[in-house]
């Protein structure tokens, strides 16, 4: 309803002569999801783990909508709906909740609009905000993404809205109710400070960041209070030859004593050859982590900035080949040397089969070293087609 | 898709390469056209064709450069990747990712790139700017093409140079030193791929071909075509517009 009425409301404005002041854009998505858990999935009546199968089906679409009030002041409205059947669905009586309350959403703008036997189906405003650029200046205002990662798979330094690389469905990730002030100080360099909403301070997070770019490397600072804790961090991204070399790490001192310090660093290469092989290979360290969890826990963990990856240590590998422009392929692993010895698998494949529309096959299968011995608990494939428009 | 982009950087970089000389040796014309393109700049929309024999894909952006160290451009179509944009500043890249609101540095190697397949290298062509330092120039002669008279330069790489073909051959118009055609030779002497130069227009101030395609020697059916909509010379474009933040505001 609100998009409609901006809509029309941008179109009532607009002048006769003047150049299309809005945009809309979007796409639908549908995606099969298969998954497969070996003794890992949990039956309350039983009160075991056992072998299952199930299959679900998603239908995502997204709107997004900008609207160029004036030159220096933008507006920005994104809606997200999903349509959510399948076994999961029905294995989980609150599943239309549980969806529903995993952002940390200040104003609660999303809806389930269906919760019945196999059947979600939820919507929300995933952004919402307002923004005003003047020569260096941008402040945004409302429900935005602050995205101050600058390495290439884990990102220590967003600690507004930490997201999980095993959620490759939502590319746009999740936002902060936030009002963000930035000032450009050069080419790639600024300074900003960015807040939170929040009633009660320990919710709260309100910090700053440095970025300047020096000897081909761009470098950030942050330092701030997210939650209790205080943060401080930093990274770069920059060049070792022809490859690049990015980092990332932050320190978060609790001022609460019963809590733990944390500490999280990544450190990454990535490298493109001629024929087109791009390779990326990486280590985090998470102090936060376990080294004895399942490795099923990567699909349930307390996400964070403090806790990017449920195990202390983590190393990654990444291969990602063209075998024709329209076909892409790739895998990546992520191993983490502790006591369960838990690997992620992830085998991607990419087609594009017509203008705008992509075709995507997904694996997710993990391994780890239980009672039992080496097995692989749950296994994960993705099939899905997406429209853009 | 960033192989794409950084294909449009050589072409554009060709393209300027061969807009303006005025006469005489090869290595003057070369220079001079290498000198004339240096410190210019251009604003341009484009329109990027590639075809295949069982299908083709379309792409169209937008373009602004300065010299060889500054470009900065925006994908405006197809439908998934509209707002993308790319920054090239000397030897550093930058990636805007409108859909995540994230600048993602890439690595130099993205430069080094082939891309689509065989058709083409950026590696010497994104180094446009050693066209005079790197080779020796020979003036082979005259010949017409597409009923336009026409020199024909041979490149030849130095020794050392950092130049994957062996030689070059460009047919440049000897009124109004455009490049009509070039023919890219590997190491071993034999036809990697042709460029053509089509339908000539009046672009700004200046007259040029409006269409690039590239022929690769030994595919049956592959091309890839660059459409120049609109093309601009010497708009006066201060080197800070060539930042992080401005790739989130053109438009």
């Amino acid at each position: 309803m609100i998009l409609i009425g901006l809509l029309a409301f941008s179109l009532f404005g607009q002048g006769q002569d003047s150049p299309k002041n809005w945009s809309l854009s979007g796409y639908v998505k549908n995606m099969q999801t298969l998954l497969f858990f070996n003794d890992a999935f949990p039956d309350f009546q039983q009160g075991m783990l056992v072998d299952t199968f199930l299959q679900d089906n998603l239908i995502h679409n997204r709107l997004n909508f900008r609207w160029m009030i004036n030159d220096e002041l933008k507006l920005r409205t994104d809606l997200r709906t999903r349509v959510f059947y399948g076994d999961l669905v029905r294995a989980n009586p609150n599943y239309g909740d549980a969806i529903d309350n995993v952002n940390n959403d200040y104003f609660d703008l999303s809806l389930v609009l269906l919760d019945e036997n196999a059947w979600v189906v939820q919507s929300m405003i995933d952004r919402l905000y307002l923004e005003y650029f003047k020569g260096n200046w941008e402040v945004r205002l409302g429900r935005q993404r602050i995205n101050w990662g600058i390495s290439t798979v884990w990102n220590p330094n967003d600690i507004f809205n930490a997201f999980s690389f095993t959620d490759f469905d939502y590319e746009e990730r999740p936002g902060s109710d936030a009002l963000r002030v930035k000032y450009y100080t050069g080419f790639a360099s600024s300074v900003e400070l960015a807040v939170r909403m929040f009633d009660h301070f320990d919710e709260a997070t309100i910090a700053g960041m440095w970025k300047f770019n020096k000897g081909s490397y761009d470098i950030q600072i942050l330092g701030g209070y997210d939650r209790n804790y205080l943060a401080m961090g930093g990274g770069w991204a920059g060049n070792l030859g022809d490859a690049g070399l990015k980092g990332e790490f932050t320190y978060f001192l609790p001022l609460d004593k019963e809590q733990d310090d944390a500490f999280a660093a990544t450190v990454g290469i990535d490298y493109s050859f001629e024929n087109s092989l791009y390779l990326n290979g990486g280590y985090l360290y998470n102090s936060a982590g376990s080294t004895s969890a399942s490795v099923t826990n990567l699909f349930n963990f307390e996400l964070s900035a403090r806790n990017l990856y449920p195990y202390r240590h983590a190393i990654f590998a990444q291969f990602s080949y063209p075998f024709t422009p329209l076909l892409n392929g790739g895998v990546a692993f992520i191993y983490s040397p502790v006591d369960i010895h838990a690997l992620f698998a992830n085998p991607t494949l990419t087609l594009s089969v017509a203008e705008n529309w992509d075709l995507d096959f997904v694996g997710q299968i993990t391994f780890d070293k239980e009672k039992r011995g080496y097995s692989s608990p749950i296994q994960a494939f993705f099939l899905r087609m997406k429209y853009s428009f | 898709m960033k192989r794409l982009i950084l294909a449009v950087l050589a072409f554009t970089l060709i393209m300027s390469t061969a807009a303006y000389a005025q006469n005489l040796t090869a290595k003057e014309i070369i220079e001079k056209a290498d000198q004339k393109q240096r410190g210019e700049t251009s604003v341009g929309e484009l329109k990027m064709t590639i075809i295949r024999p069982t299908w083709k894909r379309e792409m169209q952006m937008k373009s602004w450069s300065k010299g060889s160290e500054y470009m900065l451009i925006l994908v405006t179509g197809p439908a998934r990747d509209k707002g993308t944009a790319f920054l090239k500043r000397e030897n550093e890249i930058w990636n805007w990712q409108p859909t995540i609101d994230r600048t993602i540095k890439l690595p130099p190697s993205m430069m080094m790139q082939s891309w689509m397949g065989s058709d083409f290298t950026n590696d010497d062509l994104v180094r446009e700017s050693s066209i005079v330092v790197d080779y020796t120039h020979q003036l082979l002669g005259t010949e017409t093409i597409e009923g336009r008279k026409c020199y024909k330069i041979e490149l030849t790489p130095r020794e050392n140079a950092p130049v994957v073909w062996g030689k070059v051959l460009s047919w440049i118009d000897t009124e109004e030193f455009m490049q009509m055609k070039a023919e890219f030779y590997d190491e071993d002497g034999y036809l990697v791929n042709t460029m053509y130069g089509k339908s000539i227009k009046k672009m700004d101030d200046r007259l040029l071909p409006s269409i690039l395609e590239v022929v690769p020697a030994d595919e049956e059916g592959h091309k890839t075509i660059v459409e120049y909509l609109d093309l601009n010379f010497n708009q006066p474009i201060n080197e800070s517009f060539f930042s992080v933040q401005n790739m989130k505001r053109v438009r």
